[in-house]
């Protein structure tokens, strides 16, 4: 929540301003009721016994009353959203900028988008709490205070009675309902996850499931999981239902209270009848505010989590940095990767002592079976993180001793999942060189053969791609972000797996085109398809860890 | 996207069809969606008990004087009728979240037998997260659905209405007030909302260019790190949500105005009523024969914000249609609305195969895969039962496809048949029962080491398993967890792709089929554990037919015969088999 309450700091006084008109919506409402009761108890009272009631201040009053609370009621919701919507661009701005550093996380893919989908949802919930539960919550305060004025001016007596039943509806109740939430909450949020994980296991394995003739059992374990999720949820629903029915309970109660030692006060003269119809009415309308917050309430135990989860993810610390004195890496150099060693956070090994020298201009294939450990090294050699035994070396500097900028202005690297971007064609193609002039571009383009393509478009480089644009054939889009690497400075290129999903055809001519593209720089091809040994200067295996030529 | 951001590319045209869809899993509400609906009605009456019991106090009370310890009965009561209220409004919502948990689980059932019942084929180009995704939270979203916009909309039909006829006798003008007024609103909603939909799709492209530009941007987040743009795509994403949220309040002023009027109504009903029945007290007005008693002034008065009430609720639901229905209209593009009812029109294949090695002929096979055009053409084989055959090739050249084909889990133009049955004539569980195949990238199942081992013969013992695991040679590695007990799946990392393909293999071991289909049995293996797995391999084969897609030289030497695949072609590769192997064959059985 820190980082939520950083961001709420910057527009405090658009929720300021919301928070002043939910109040004045909470009180033009009980003022309408409560005018509206003490004036027709009044003038009944008064019409009975033929005596004369004033009638302009109350009607007045009545009508000035409804139309405060429908505009304070529209400004409200209008000042609310624009300071959630734009807390939701802070939000996202600080998440995206703190998770630079961190990414690519460890044990995250993204290429399931599942990390993306959990952390987008997430923000919203963060977002979302403000407006639904901490408002609510603020307003309620206030209409406590307001509570207690009332009661003070005409029946102090119940004051009490008034402030606990308000009390502990609109503040205890959902507080405790969300303390006692976060266990079953939990469960829930397992069982979810379990289910998910028995829907994966049911279509990653399908083969796996038809070939064995188990589809059934299955079948049987989701509907399983699908049964242990319901009754999770069931327990948590027993827990929810709650919230509404001691609203009822708490307003009904308060209300029946303070009626009951208003008519004592009425029969003992000390209370005029009209002003308790209206402090009785003044009170049902007042609890009005307690339905937002116990819905809300069930909310704020996952906007809670959702909190802790962003928090750890945006504070870890990032396990690579700059040195404090870069050194300049040299403008053309050799490569050398000197028994360099890399293993898991669990200890895993994954890459044991591998020794490769690319000198400037040569060109390396490196083949082996995917989990191998290829992009690993590839992410190494970026600095994606760092080697844990051994170093990585460009033209005789530790890379490690270098900025970052400064290696990624030396070194590029297409990665097997390098998506197309929202954007046009000029966009995608900018983040490799952001002042490129269109003439670098379709040169980068006409290298990585897609230049006759973009310019059959109609729109050209401004052609929207992504989300309702046009769309790109799986081969197009790879030489898309080829011809985006290919921008770049760096004299040195390596590609993680860049036919992966092209058919037979495609791949082989995309490889051809490839290898001419990158001419003239040093090449790393990382490849579980079959290489052309004329083509590369070197092909070697990466096996068990090791290197070892092919 | 975010919940608050508006988004009008709703309704697809999928919308239609998903709101009848959802209309019809009602049924799996079953009684307690009944309940569900039935609750807020009841409580309706009990709300008109309060107000009545209530006014009826005060005008006891103020206008005849009452004592109040001769209302002590009366106040008894309304105290019982609140708590009857709150006991109504947890009855409803339990059953309203029961109703909702059992439609959700019917629907996953049916969704996951839909999902069983596809072809292999379709599961191939689609993401196995999207397709999980619906299966867990799209159907999640249809939760509000049921519990809460089922009830809030039925309660919203009637009880406005209800009321309002039920304060007729009372009062004829309040009466008419509330039963003009009431239908009234949802009909000027309707009005505001059509005019927000109209402002959202003037910024249709503009919104979903720009919605999805965050996630968009997250899902790249490495690859802009490593040009060095992350911090400039900062300022973007920044960009792109200001003017979303510009264009959003924009439609927001418009669809407010929807709870505007709501609110405007509800005040005028409130301060109609105060200032009708204030005059009529008064003198003022006389549009009434009798006068006027104050109880049933503040009756009129009491049940005028309950009037507009289920209106309220209603509205604070409304979203949860909206929801429920572009989340089946994702499922719908996703996987499909499973129909009520599925028939099997086509009769299902009956015959079993003969015991012992099953021969495999194939003449004229043909595979063409989408995006990747002719796989396999004109395949044509003839393997004697009790042959092994390697077929040869690299990676992606379509020795997969073949296996699948074989084992029915790809269709394949022409013949192929086993065991001398044709394979479409073949019964399923006989089929799987004398055929498995053990595909190229096994999936291992959140669970054990045993436990996935065991989904091969789920009744096997433990000794069973553990002689499976042995073979396989999963103990070298299962030792160094917890055994067989390791967990493994989606959670249980730490496990390589080779340790995989071996506990995939042990599931072999636990079966006892005449054809036996392997897929790069021995890929990621180094070149001794990879010798030791042919072994296995071989020694289990001994007296079934075995058929192994291999990239690896070694492996296919020790088979009788070898293919290689080329141009989508089958072709013969002259080789001798080991002296070894064809020596136990002499021995063993005749050919």
């Amino acid at each position: 929540m820190r980082l939520l309450f950083s961001l709420v700091r910057k527009r405090l006084g658009a929720f300021a301003l919301a928070l002043l008109l939910s109040i004045l919506t909470l009180a033009a409402g009980t003022g309408l009721l409560g005018v509206s009761g003490w004036f027709l108890t009044g003038a009944a009272l008064a019409g009975a016994a033929g005596a004369t009631f004033e009638l302009f201040a109350p009607s007045a009053l009545v009508r000035g009353f409804s139309f405060l609370r429908i505009g304070a009621r529209y400004g409200e919701r209008m000042t609310g959203h624009a300071a959630t919507l734009s807390l939701l661009s802070d939000l996202r701005a600080a998440v995206f900028g703190r998770l630079i550093p961190l990414v690519p996380l460890k044990g995250v893919s993204s290429r399931t988008g599942d990390f993306v989908a959990r952390l987008t949802s997430d923000i919203e919930q963060l977002d979302l709490v403000l407006l639904q539960a901490l408002l609510p919550l603020m307003t309620a305060l206030a209409g406590a205070g307001g509570l207690a004025l009332l009661l003070a001016l005409t029946l102090p007596e119940a004051l009490p009675v008034g402030l606990a039943g308000f009390a502990i509806t609109a503040l205890a109740v959902p507080l405790v309902l969300v303390a006692t939430g976060r266990a079953v909450g939990t469960a829930s949020v397992r069982a979810s996850a379990d289910l998910r994980i028995a829907a994966l296991d049911g279509m990653d394995g399908y083969l796996d499931l038809a070939a064995l003739g188990a589809l059934e059992s299955g079948e049987r374990r989701f509907a399983e999981t699908a049964a242990e999720l319901r009754r999770a949820r069931l327990a948590e629903a027993r827990r929810v239902a709650l919230g509404p029915a001691l609203a009822q309970l708490g307003a009904g109660l308060t209300m029946a209270g303070t009626l009951w030692l208003g008519l004592a006060a009425v029969e003992e003269g000390r209370l005029a009848g009209p002003v308790l119809a209206g402090v009785l009415l003044a009170i049902l309308a007042l609890f009005e505010v307690t339905g937002p917050i116990l819905r809300g309430a069930a909310r704020l135990g996952s906007a809670l989590a959702a909190g802790r989860r962003i928090e750890a993810l945006v504070s870890a610390e990032p396990s690579v940095r700059d040195p404090l004195a870069p050194a300049r890496l040299p403008g053309l150099g050799t490569l050398e990767i000197a028994a360099a060693g890399y293993a898991y956070d669990s200890g895993r090994p994954v890459l044991a002592d591998i020794s490769l020298t690319a000198k400037p201009g040569e060109r390396i294939a490196l083949i082996g079976a995917s989990g191998s450990g290829k992009s690993t090294l590839l992410s190494l050699i970026m600095r994606l993180d760092d080697v844990t035994s051994g170093a990585i070396r460009y033209g005789g500097i530790d890379i490690r001793d270098a900025t970052l900028a400064d290696l990624r202005a030396h070194i590029a690297l297409l990665t097997q999942d390098a998506p197309v971007f929202i954007g046009t064609v000029r966009d995608n193609l900018r983040i490799g060189s952001p002042f490129a002039d269109d003439a670098t571009l379709h040169a980068a383009l006409g290298n990585a053969r897609l230049d006759g393509f973009v310019r059959s478009l109609p729109n050209g480089l401004d052609t929207w791609l992504g989300e309702s644009g046009a769309t790109l054939s799986a081969g197009q889009a790879r030489r898309l972000c080829l011809a985006r690497t290919l921008l770049s400075p760096a004299r040195v290129i390596l590609l993680d797996e860049p036919t992966a999903g092209l058919d037979g055809e495609t791949e082989a001519e995309f490889l051809g085109d490839l290898l001419v593209a990158v001419e003239g720089r040093t090449l790393i091809l990382a490849t579980h398809a079959a290489v052309d040994h004329a083509a590369v200067d070197r092909v070697l295996r990466l096996e068990g860890g090791r290197l070892v030529s092919a | 996207m975010s919940t608050i951001e508006h988004n009008p590319s709703q309704p697809s045209p999928l919308a239609g069809e998903a709101g009848a869809w959802l209309r019809a899993q009602q049924r799996a509400g079953g009684a307690w969606l009944r309940i569900a609906i039935a609750v807020p009605l009841v409580a309706g009456a009990f709300t008109v008990a309060q107000a009545y019991v209530l006014s009826l106090l005060i005008d006891r009370a103020l206008a005849a004087h009452m004592p109040r310890a001769g209302q002590a009965g009366l106040a008894a009561l309304l105290v019982a009728i609140i708590a009857a209220r709150a006991l109504l409004a947890y009855v409803g919502e339990r059953a309203g979240a029961r109703a909702s948990e059992d439609a959700k689980q019917a629907i996953r059932g049916a969704l996951q037998a839909s999902l069983v019942r596809r072809s292999p084929e379709w599961f191939r180009d689609k993401s196995s997260g999207v397709i999980a995704a619906q299966l867990v939270d799209s159907v999640e979203a249809l939760d509000g659905y049921f519990a809460r916009f089922m009830p809030a909309m039925i309660a919203a039909a009637i009880l406005p209405l209800a009321f309002a006829i039920g304060l007729m006798p009372i009062d004829l003008v309040v009466g008419t007030l509330f039963f003009v007024t009431a239908p009234l609103i949802p009909a000027f909603m309707a009005l505001v909302g059509w005019g927000a939909e109209a402002a959202s799709r003037r910024h249709l492209t503009a919104f979903t260019r720009l919605s999805g530009l965050f996630a968009d941007r997250l899902r790249g987040i490495v690859v802009l790190k490593l040009f060095g743009r992350a911090e400039d795509e900062v300022a973007r994403v920044r960009a792109a949500s200001d003017d979303v949220a510009a264009r959003t309040l924009g439609v927001l002023r418009i669809a407010f105005l929807s709870s505007a009027v709501l609110e405007f109504f509800a005040a005028i009903g409130v301060a109609g009523v105060a200032l009708y029945v204030g005059l009529s007290y008064l003198g003022y007005i006389d549009l009434r024969g009798a006068p006027l008693t104050l109880q049933a002034g503040l009756f009129c008065l009491l049940m005028a914000p309950d009037v507009y009430m289920p209106l309220r609720t209603l509205a604070a639901h409304y979203h949860d249609r909206a929801a429920a229905k572009a989340a089946a209209a994702d499922i719908a593009s996703v996987i499909g609305l499973p129909a009520a009812e599925a028939e099997d029109t086509n009769a299902t294949p009956s015959r079993a195969l003969p015991a012992g090695p099953l021969a495999v002929t194939l003449s004229g096979v043909g595979v063409d895969a989408p995006g990747r055009g002719v796989v396999l053409r004109d395949v044509a084989l003839d393997i004697p039962p009790g042959t092994s055959v390697a077929l040869l090739g690299p990676s992606g050249i379509g020795k997969s496809t073949l296996v699948e084909a074989i084992a029915r889990l790809r269709v394949a133009e022409g013949a192929i048949a086993i065991g001398g049955v044709p394979l479409s004539e073949i019964g399923e569980s006989d089929l799987r029962k004398d055929v498995v195949l053990i595909p190229q990238r096994p999936r291992l199942f959140h669970g054990s080491i045993a436990d996935n081992i065991r989904l091969a013969r789920p009744e096997a013992d433990d000794a069973a398993v553990k002689a499976a695991a042995r073979a396989a040679l999963v103990m070298d590695f299962a030792d160094r967890g917890e055994g067989l007990a390791t967990p493994v799946g989606e959670r249980g990392r730490g496990i390589s792709g080779g340790e995989a393909h071996r506990v995939a293999l042990a599931r072999l071991f636990l079966t006892d089929p005449g054809l036996v289909l392997l897929d790069e049995p021995t890929a990621h293996l180094d070149a001794a554990t990879e010798e030791r797995i042919v072994e296995a391999i071989l020694a289990f084969a001994e007296g079934r037919t075995l058929i192994v897609a291999t990239h690896s030289q070694a492996v296919a030497r020790r088979m009788d015969r070898i293919y290689r695949i080329a141009g989508g072609r089958l072709l013969p590769v002259p080789h001798r088999p080991s002296a070894a192997r064809e020596k136990l064959r002499e021995q063993g059985e005749p050919t």
